[in-house]
């Protein structure tokens, strides 16, 4: 029984070998003993061990319908053998076992950049199961760590909302929120990212990193299939699957090519009675090379992309990309971290503590990102300014840090709150109007600015901030100036870009000085201010029309019609968001802008790899047609040339994995 | 109506998977077949009353490949 498993497992490699054992034996027998009954005998055996699977398939290729390269090969064979040529018929069917067994292990490899992935994520879970229903008040009292609590479970029962328990060294089971503990992880599978990320209560985590440092507490959010790397597989599976416009026109090209290969193997034996030549005609007339090669270039590329947390919809993409010659950015959040932070605040007449408490009174129901900033800097010192990873320590303050309330003075709800959309809001306190704004917020509502401020606010604006004016009861008492950082890379990124003879343009919202001030320091000339959503949507479209293949960089969800306009859509920071994953063209998982000039790159290679794949298909056909008609080539080195031209392809596609 | 994904990793043409995929269509009690060369996914979604998943991997196994469970 078990002989027999370990023969299925083993059987494509066996059949190999023992075909081509006896087609060796044969070929001794009859070249160097010249018994010519013993090899002719062992030459069919060849055929017929290595030809049995083969005619198998070729049998219910059959049956479903159409002609493989099973069934000419098949045909091949028993036609040598009828004429009386057993060591061409046993060659052409090692050779051909030889070649596809080889062909589908290298296949196999090709894929293996997704089989890594799924490997990823661990099986079980320590899970916190008390089993006696009011585990809550119990279990917050337990520390991150203590693993009585827990039991351990198929990765996949964990239901959403259950709490999980990540051991240092550990692959995180889940998606999840962290509750409790603090620890350095390994995002890499996930998003690429070769540094660690630090983690702590509040942060997400994504099921197959790695917990290098800390235990974790983490409330599933995304378990078994529903985790964003199950997300990441299936997406770049579709995208391996989909068929790029090279590969259509090649597959129709293919249906005709072998029937009219059979229909001139026929039509020349009619012709000139070689029954030699017609049977090396079938045994070549399955373009093997020409519908392999595109395919493995593009799984090569797609999956190679993956692995450095770069998502591609499809082959088709990927050729579009390859055509890039503009790129546009979108700012906030794109070339800066999106991470706003209070530069400065100036009073007017009040002091800058009462401009920002002010500011931060007005802003508290705002849910804009320049609120946060504000908010953040007006309750004081906050805990961003804990130490970074420790290590061990970190089992001992974990649960106090779930209840973050900053240490700050709290900042009183003003009575009452309205927004003006893109302009600011305005708010009441203490019987006090507050307007925090931009400069049209101000003159709608009639409020002068005094030249002093204008100047200060201009100073602020050249330094690439962003300014916010603060009036009380209708009367400018000072301005909040809010810094988004540039992003280290967005520079080099940018030149990279501009050498690869790329165009780049920023589009933002944000103010023509600001805008001016960023675009000059990442080096961009041509930048567009003050647009909304649609404007930035139009400007896509304006550089299409002016015949650019356009891609626009973008968070996703803001720049989502920009994104959808362009030729190619690049979203950053997918991991979190689901939706960037299933939509955009292009996927950045992390917020990583140095894989843009990556995937361009990349994308340039495998336009380059597949033509250099259907150059190699081509010459092979030409070359093998010609030599069958010269008489040089005959049904053995036919088929050798063959194979050789289809694991050629494979090899060079699977370059692109090592991209 | 019910779904099943299998890999197989040892196809040796796309011609070959294409074939497969035909076969699983014309089997009676499937409904849908995709089969991919390139990712090895075979896809089919199957109404139990009329055919069982262990007839479904027969299927495969006679054309001359290997259907996984993923």
């Amino acid at each position: 029984m078990d002989l027999r498993r370990q023969f299925q497992k083993h059987r494509k490699p066996a059949v190999v070998v023992a075909s081509g054992l006896l087609f060796a034996v044969g070929w001794v027998a009859g070249y160097g003993s010249g018994l010519e009954t013993a090899s002719a005998t062992l030459m069919v055996l060849a055929a017929l061990v290595g030809g049995y699977d083969v005619a198998r398939k070729a049998y219910y290729t059959l049956r479903s319908g159409t002609v493989g390269i099973n069934t000419l090969v098949t045909l091949a064979a028993i036609g040598a053998i009828a004429i009386g040529e057993y060591w061409e018929a046993a060659a052409v069917v090692f050779l051909f076992a030889l070649g596809t067994y080889l062909e589908a292990r290298t296949m196999s490899k090709t894929r293996s950049a997704l089989t890594e992935l799924l490997e990823m994520t661990p099986d079980t879970a320590l899970v916190r199961r008390d089993g006696d229903g009011g585990e809550a008040s119990r279990a917050s009292k337990s520390r991150a760590g203590s693993p009585r609590d827990y039991v351990e479970v198929p990765a996949r029962d964990v239901e959403p909302g259950e709490t999980v328990l990540v051991k240092p060294g550990a692959k995180v089971p889940v998606d999840g929120d962290v509750v409790g503990g603090e620890s350095a992880i390994d995002q890499a599978p996930v998003t690429g990212e070769s540094a660690p990320v630090y983690k702590r209560a509040g942060d997400e985590v994504y099921a197959g990193t790695v917990n290098q440092e800390g235990a974790l507490e983490v409330v599933a959010t995304g378990t078994g299939r529903d985790t964003t790397l199950e997300r990441i597989i299936r997406r770049v599976e579709e995208a391996q699957e989909a068929t790029a416009p090279t590969e259509t026109i090649i597959e129709r090209f293919a249906t005709y090519y072998t029937p009219a290969i059979v229909a001139l193997a026929v039509g020349a034996y009619a012709v000139t009675g070689n029954a030699v030549l017609a049977l090396t005609l079938l045994v070549i007339g399955c373009p093997g090379a020409l519908v392999i090669g595109p395919p493995v270039s593009i799984v090569s590329a797609i999956g190679s992309a993956a692995r450095s947390g770069v998502l591609l919809k499809g082959g088709e993409h990927l050729e579009t990309a390859g055509k890039i010659d503009l790129v546009a950015f979108d700012k906030t959040g794109t070339l800066t971290s999106g991470e706003s932070t209070v530069a400065n605040v100036t009073g007017f007449g009040v002091d800058d503590e009462t401009v920002l408490r002010h500011a931060a009174i007005a802003e508290k129901r705002s849910e804009h990102h320049l609120a946060d900033a504000i908010l953040e800097a007006a309750s004081g010192p906050s805990g961003d300014s804990a130490p970074v990873a420790d290590g061990g320590a970190v089992l001992e303050r974990s649960t106090e840090a779930t209840g973050l309330e900053p240490d700050g003075p709290a900042i009183p709800d003003p009575d009452d709150f309205a927004v003006a959309a893109g302009k600011g809001v305005l708010a009441g306190h203490d019987g006090r109007r507050i307007v925090v704004g931009n400069r049209t917020l101000l003159d709608e509502r009639g409020i002068d600015v005094p030249d002093r401020v204008e100047r200060h606010v201009r100073d602020r604006e050249e330094a690439g901030e962003t300014a916010v004016y603060v009036a009380l009861e209708d009367e400018v008492v000072g301005v909040v100036s809010i810094r988004d950082e540039l992003r280290p890379a967005a520079a080099g990124v940018v030149a990279a870009l501009e050498n690869a003879g790329v165009r780049t343009v920023m589009l933002t919202g944000d103010n023509e000085r600001t805008a001016r001030s960023v675009a000059a320091s990442v080096g961009i000339d041509d930048y567009r201010a003050g647009l909304l959503p649609e404007e930035k949507q139009r400007a896509i479209e304006s550089f299409r029309d002016d015949g650019h293949v356009v891609s626009m960089v973008g968070d996703g969800i803001n720049d989502a019609p920009s994104l959808a306009t362009a030729d190619v859509g690049v979203a950053m920071g997918a991991a979190g968001t689901d939706t960037a994953i299933e939509t955009a063209d292009v996927a950045l998982m992390a917020d990583d802008l140095e894989r843009i000039p990556d995937a361009v790159g990349l994308s340039k290679a495998t336009r380059r790899n597949v033509a250099e794949n259907v150059a190699v298909a081509v010459a092979t056909v030409g070359l093998l047609l010609a030599g069958v008609f010269g008489g040089y080539v005959h049904m053995a080195s036919g088929m050798l040339i063959h194979i050789a031209s289809v694991l050629l392809v494979i090899l060079n596609g699977m370059r692109l994995l090592r991209y | 109506m019910t779904q099943i994904e299998y890999r197989v990793t040892d196809f040796d043409c796309p011609t070959c998977a294409s074939n497969v995929e035909r076969t699983l269509a014309k089997t009676e009690g499937v409904d849908r077949a995709a089969v991919h060369y390139t990712t090895g996914r075979v896809e089919v979604e199957y109404d139990e009353a009329a055919v069982d998943d262990a007839e479904l991997e027969r299927t495969i196994a006679k054309q001359g490949y290997t259907p996984r469970l993923r």
